[in-house]
Order: C-alpha cells, then structure tokens, then sequence
C-alpha cells in the first residue's frame, strides 16, 4: 500500500467512471430484450447486496487492503493464494477491459491501425497513471467526472430534441416474463459491471473518513445503475431492441441517429470521448488494484517498480487472450463469468465475511 | 553527458507516439464522397452505381452564378456479386477512396425491389461509415442507375434534390414518406410491421438526362419527380398505392404534418379546400372474442384556403357542418389505404405491433400467420375529428 489519502468524494466519482466504463458502450444485457433497462435495475439492487458484503469486509479490517485481510481471516497460507488469485484475476480483467477498448475503436473508427498500437497508447497513460498514484487518479476522476457528465446530458437532450425517442419500442414490458430477466442478471448484469466493485476492495482503505465509504459507494451504486438503464432503454426507444442486441456498440448507433436541424448530426465524437474516459478508468482502478496486490502480497516498499513490467505484461495479455473479437466476447460471457466473477466476487467475499464474522465474535467473547 | 541524454531519448519516443494518430490518414483530396448509391441487379450480380460529388464544381457554381464548365457529380457503375465487392472494383474507374459517411440516399431499381432488397442492407449496417440516417427511396419504372443520372438545375446535386423534395412534400403535401434504411432494418425483425418508401420516377425525355443540356433549359427535358409509395412485404415489393390512398397511409402512420383537403358542397363538385395545419393520429388495439379490433382516431387542425363556393364563414354552424364534411373526406381516404394495403397483405401500418405491444400473450399465436390471416379481415375503426379554427383574411367570399 502506497500511503496516499481519497476523500469520499473522489471515491464517488472514481467508482460512477469505472461503471460506466465500459459498461456504458457494450451490449449490456441485451439478452433481456427490451427489458434491458429492468435487468439492469435488477443487476443494480442485487449489486447493491453484494457492495454490503465487499463493505462489511472493510469495516473488520479498515486499514487494510484485500489481499492483507484475507491472511488474516483464513491464515497466512490460504490468504496469500487467495490473494494472489484475486491479484491475477484484476490484471486479467484489466486486460480484457483494455482488449474491449481495443477492439470498439478498431471496429469503429480505426479499421487499419493495429491493435497492438492501440492498446499500447492506452496501456502507456494508464501506467503513467498509476505509477503516480491513486490521489492522481482520483483527481483525474473529479475532472473527467464532469466532462462525461456533461456529455452524457448533451447527447441525452439531443437525442429527444432530434425526435428519435419512441417509448413504444419498450413494450410489451415483461414480454417474457422474470425468468428471462433473472436468467440475464444473473448470468450477466450482476456481475458487469457492479459485481466488478470487488476491485475496491484494494481501494477503500485509502479513504480519508472510513465511515463515509458506504455513502459513497452505494450512492455511485445506485446512480450509475439508473444511468446505464437509462441509456440502455434509451438505445431500445431509438432502436428497437432487434438493433441493439445485434449491435457491437448500441451507444454509437443510438448517437448517429441523431440529427438536429440538418447541421447537428455525425456527433460520433462524443461517444469516442465517452468510450476513451470511461476506458481508461476501468483500466486503471483494475490494473492499480493488481500492481498495489502484488507490492502488498510481495511486501514491497515501492509498488512503482512493479507498474512497467506488469503493464507490459497486461499490454501482451490483453492481445493474446483471443484471436478474435468473437471469441473473446465469448470468453467474456461465458468463460469469465463462471470461473471468475461468481466465486471471485460472490463466493470467496462471502464466505471470508462469515468466517470474519465469526473470528470477531470470538474476539468479543473473550474481550468479555 | 549520460544524465541528459535519457530524457532527450523519451522526449522522442513521445513525439513518435503522437504520430500513431496518423496511421490511416486519408487527404480529403484522395477521397470521393459518394453522395448517393444506386443499386440494381442483373443476372445475379449487383450493379452499383454511384453518385460522386466534384467538390471544385460544386462551389464554383455557386460563385460563378451557375455559368460553371464542369457538372457538380459525376457517375460511376460497377458490378460484384456482393456489393462490397462492387464497392472495391469501382476502384478501377474512380482515382479516389469511396468515401460513404456522407451517402444520404440509397435508390433501389424497381427490379431488384421485386426480387426482394432484404440483402443489401447487411452491408450498410456493418460498416462504419454508412449513415442510418441516410434516406431510401425506389426508382419507379426504371433502374436505380436510370433515376441517379438525371442532372438537375436548382438543386445542383441530383441527391440532394431528391432528398429535400421528399422532406419538402412531407411536410406539405403529405402523399410520400421519407424512409430511413434503420426503418426498414428495423422491420425485417418485426412480424407485426411491413414497410413504406416513396419512389422516384423521370418525367419527359431521358435521353439526354445526364448531359449538361438538361439544365440549360428552362423546363429542363428530363425532370425527377416524387411518386407512388412501394408497398413491401417481407423485404419484397408487392404493389404500389398513390395519391389520396398514399395520404390516407400517412394519416395512420401519424406522419402528417400539413396537406390540403379538398371537399364538394352541395352540388358543387371539389369545391372548398382545408389546410391542415396540426394533425394527430393515435392507433390502438382491442380484443372482441379473441379477434382483434384496431382504433385509428385522427384529429385534424387547420385554416379555410380556398373557396369557389359562397360560404357564410361567419356562421359557426355553417363550420360545424363543414367539418362534419372534412371528417368524411379524411375517413374515406383512411379506409380507401386500409384497403388497399389489406388487398396486399401487407401490414404497413405496423397494426400488428400496436396489437404486440397491447396483448403480447395473444400476439404470440397471431403473429407468424398475421399478415396471410389476421390483417387482410382486420377490423379497422376509423374516428376523425376535424378543426376549423380559421378562415383566412376574409370572411365570406366574393363569389355569391
């Protein structure tokens, strides 16, 4: 742990960038149909469980990170593979993310540019990020927080003025019944992106005041569920739900068909905007998580040393993962989600909570 | 001498990374903007023709006062058996990049309609650069080619033309519909909902329809024109339906904006005319013994135009009965599309899914045999309430 202060502010706005990351520009849910957005509100309060679980941890051990207190509640050994597991699962999911971000701009605007160039870009910023810090990237959330905000209610207001919002495509609501809804949160929108808040695990005990974490993370829980339900039913109202689940990226589609007075129309940019600040902190709260598990698992004094080698090696990962956009969406839905985010974000933190709970039940009785 | 040289040796790298944005530079010099694809078939293969813009005529010809050497677009045709590969083959012809993110319109020959256009959207919907806003229209009796090479004078680039007259008669006339190419993507994927597009055809003489003569003249010999609306149904052209049919199209699709009915009083045949200034159309569905019924209810708005019959307009009771008048012009019009469209068996009106959207259980049964069986014996209800709020600068007319 490097030793850096957050104020609860800055951690609100760092987690509302980080789930609408990528989150914001993939076909999130779409399984659901056009009751994407009710997936999304049913990822979102199941989340919101989850955000407890990850909070209680924190509150048993409020100056340490995941991969400390996980020694300390299942003992040295287990506690350093377990750590270790989740130190490999953050690099790996920063890869991935940093594939998605990858992959969306090559499809859409730089179809001749390589990957690797791509990713590289990216990956460079977000190591120089991290290598100064979380404070930094904290305050580069306060920046870019308004920003994309500001883009976010532009391009909603446009796409009302310029008429192409029809809440008839919306019904039949429940077309299917829950099961299909259920069937999609949990195999889907609980876990990406709110599950993914596991990440703050390593994050939390930066925090100025502790008792504000749950303030901040459940409220940055509660308003980006409404924002990406928002956005997803608005996808649906302009497209149809057809197009959106057969889109790579419905937020593009949704933004090229506005078309305001014959002269605001091709706003493309402001999705490229959204896509790359959304991106980058995604990236970089995964791939800090990982660099600051390592030096904590490792007990290294200076985690900085450790961001190169490691950024290069989620550079290459993030290329070698999939030989196609097809099959790493693939892996993404199914493999991932199996093997990784159930037991890494709601098996394991669940179970260290009961044996926390119960080791701190102990400590009281003998307190007595 | 070592210390300063590592971050001289960084500095570069930097500036080297910033040439990464550079690495598919197009010059706008190198690229051709299509302004509008035409697409036809023959023998199995698509024909592509293209409507490429000369950017140096273009603007000469406004600076010039339209006295400009050049033509303002020039035209390319090429052949594929898909149409990216006739996309990349024009390139035999064309010395720049075709460039699609400014093509707002799409001409279909009325051929390949016939044989059905269901695959050629595939393309525009995977690439990038396509719009979907871009507009589609079908040219009428000729090939898409035949309706792309038509020169034309006011608005320099025959696109455009065709573009803004479409808007324009929407909005005024009401008879034809600006299509988009999501419209009709989005239809294939819904059972209840088939789809319209406006066609184009060229009045007068073709022969010299590309050639700079045709503008020279004051009524220039070959002239586009909007016409009839193509009726679709799973992607195939079926059948065409025009004039006051095709506004009774609108009505129900709520896409009105103005028009000008014309009624008979009295005796008098075609003799007063109705601006509509506001209309509003609301669709719904209900189910009487497991059929369902759909309500079209239209409200209407609008100012007296004209008059060749002597009306007191003074006298509310004489508006009261011409409104009853203008309620039964706009019905029949409604009922006149509704029939015509259940004759084809094609659900234009998108009644399916209104009945979708109120009873899904039901829809469900329906929806496979819904244009062959339910739509053609559809019961339609069809309620219009017509406004007069105005009559002009005059009260009663001259003619007594």
């Amino acid at each position: 742990m490097e030793r850096a202060r957050i104020s609860a502010r800055q951690l609100f706005m760092l987690a509302i960038l980080f789930e609408h990351g990528s989150a914001m520009v993939i076909p999130l849910g779409v399984d659901a149909k056009q009751d994407v957005w009710l997936a999304i509100l049913c990822g979102m309060v199941f989340g919101v469980g989850l955000l407890f679980v990850y909070y209680r941890l924190f509150t048993y051990y409020p100056n340490l990170p995941f991969t400390s207190y996980s020694q300390r509640i299942v003992g040295p050994f287990f506690g350093k593979v377990l750590a270790l597991i989740y130190v490999l699962y953050f690099l790996y999911i920063s890869a991935r993310v940093l594939r998605d971000f990858g992959e969306l701009l090559l499809t859409f605007a730089y179809p001749e540019t390589p990957l690797f160039i791509l990713n590289a870009v990216m990956m460079l910023t977000v190591m120089y990020a991290v290598y100064k810090g979380i404070e930094v990237i904290a305050r580069a959330s306060q920046l870019f927080f308004f920003s994309l905000y500001w883009i976010l209610m532009l391009g909603f207001v446009l796409i009302i003025i310029a008429g192409e919002i029809d809440v008839r495509r919306l019904q039949p609501i429940l077309e299917e019944g829950w099961p299909r809804i259920f069937h999609v949160v949990f195999t889907q929108t609980l876990y990406v992106p709110f599950g993914e808040l596991v990440v703050f695990t390593m994050i939390f005990p930066y925090l100025r005041k502790e008792e504000k974490v749950w303030k901040a993370g459940f409220l940055a829980l509660l308003l980006s569920g409404i924002n990406l339900a928002m956005i997803m039913g608005m996808n649906v109202a302009a497209l149809g739900a057809d197009i959106v689940s057969r889109s790579t990226f419905p937020l593009l589609n949704t933004i090229q068909e506005i078309r305001v007075a014959n002269f605001l129309e091709r706003l493309d940019v402001l999705f490229m905007i959204a896509l790359i600040v959304g991106g980058f902190f995604k990236v970089g709260v995964f791939f800090y998580a990982g660099v600051i598990g390592v030096a904590d698992l490792f007990a290294l004094k200076q985690y900085q040393r450790l961001v190169y080698p490691l950024g290069i090696s989620v550079l290459f990962l993030s290329l070698a993962i999939a030989s196609n956009f097809a099959e790493h969406i693939k892996e993404g839905l199914r493999i991932v989600t199996i093997y990784m985010h159930v037991p890494l974000q709601m098996i394991i933190p669940i179970f260290l909570l009961l044996i926390a709970m119960v080791k701190h039940q102990k400590k009281e009785r003998k307190g007595r | 001498m070592k210390i300063k040289r590592y971050p001289f040796l960084i500095f570069m790298l930097f500036i080297c990374m910033l040439l990464f944005g550079c690495w598919s530079k197009k010059e706008l010099r190198d690229l051709a903007l299509i302004i509008a694809v035409g697409i036809d078939k023959k023998d199995g293969k698509y024909i592509s023709t293209f409507q490429v813009v000369n950017p140096g005529n273009v603007a000469g010809a406004t600076q010039r006062g339209g006295g400009s050497t050049g033509l303002p677009v020039a035209l390319y045709t090429s052949t594929g058996d898909t149409l990216v590969e006739a996309s990349r083959k024009a390139s035999k012809q064309i010395s720049r990049i075709p460039y699609y993110a400014h093509t707002n319109l799409v001409v279909v020959g009325e051929e390949l309609a016939k044989e059905g256009i269901q695959q050629i959207f595939d393309v525009v919907e995977r690439n990038p650069q396509f719009r979907p806003t871009a507009n589609i229209v079908i040219a009428r009796k000729q090939t898409a080619k035949q309706l792309l090479s038509v020169l034309t004078p006011v608005d320099k680039i025959p696109a455009n033309q065709m573009i803004k007259t479409l808007e324009l008669t929407e909005m005024m006339w009401g008879e034809n519909v600006g299509t988009r190419l999501r419209e009709v993507i989005e239809s294939f994927s819904l059972a209840g909902k088939e789809v319209i597009m406006s066609s184009f055809h060229v009045d007068g003489n073709r022969k010299h329809s590309d050639d700079q003569e045709n503008v020279r003249t004051m009524e220039p010999t070959a002239r586009l024109r909007a016409s009839e609306l193509a009726i679709f149904k799973r992607g195939k052209l079926v059948g065409w339906i025009g004039k006051e049919d095709a506004r009774g199209v609108l009505w129900i699709l709520d896409k009105i904006k103005q028009t000008v009915v014309t009624v008979d009083w009295k005796e008098e045949k075609e003799a007063l005319s109705y601006k509509v200034v506001r209309a509003k159309t609301k669709v719904t569905a209900q189910l009487r013994n497991g059929k369902p019924i759909i309500f079209v209810t239209v409200a209407t708005e609008g100012d007296i135009g004209e008059t060749f019959v002597a009306i007191d307009f003074t006298d509310p009771k004489q508006i009261v009965a011409l409104e009853k008048v203008m309620q039964q012009e706009i019905k029949a019009e409604i009922e006149k599309a509704v029939h015509v469209a259940q004759k084809k068996k094609s659900d234009i009106f998108g009644f399916g899914e209104v009945v979708h959207r109120t009873y899904p259980k039901e829809w469900k049964k329906m929806k496979k045999m819904w244009n062959d069986k339910y739509f053609p014996k559809l019961d339609v209800q069809v309620k219009v309430e017509s406004f007069i709020r105005r009559t002009g600068l005059r009260t009663r007319s001259y003619i007594q």
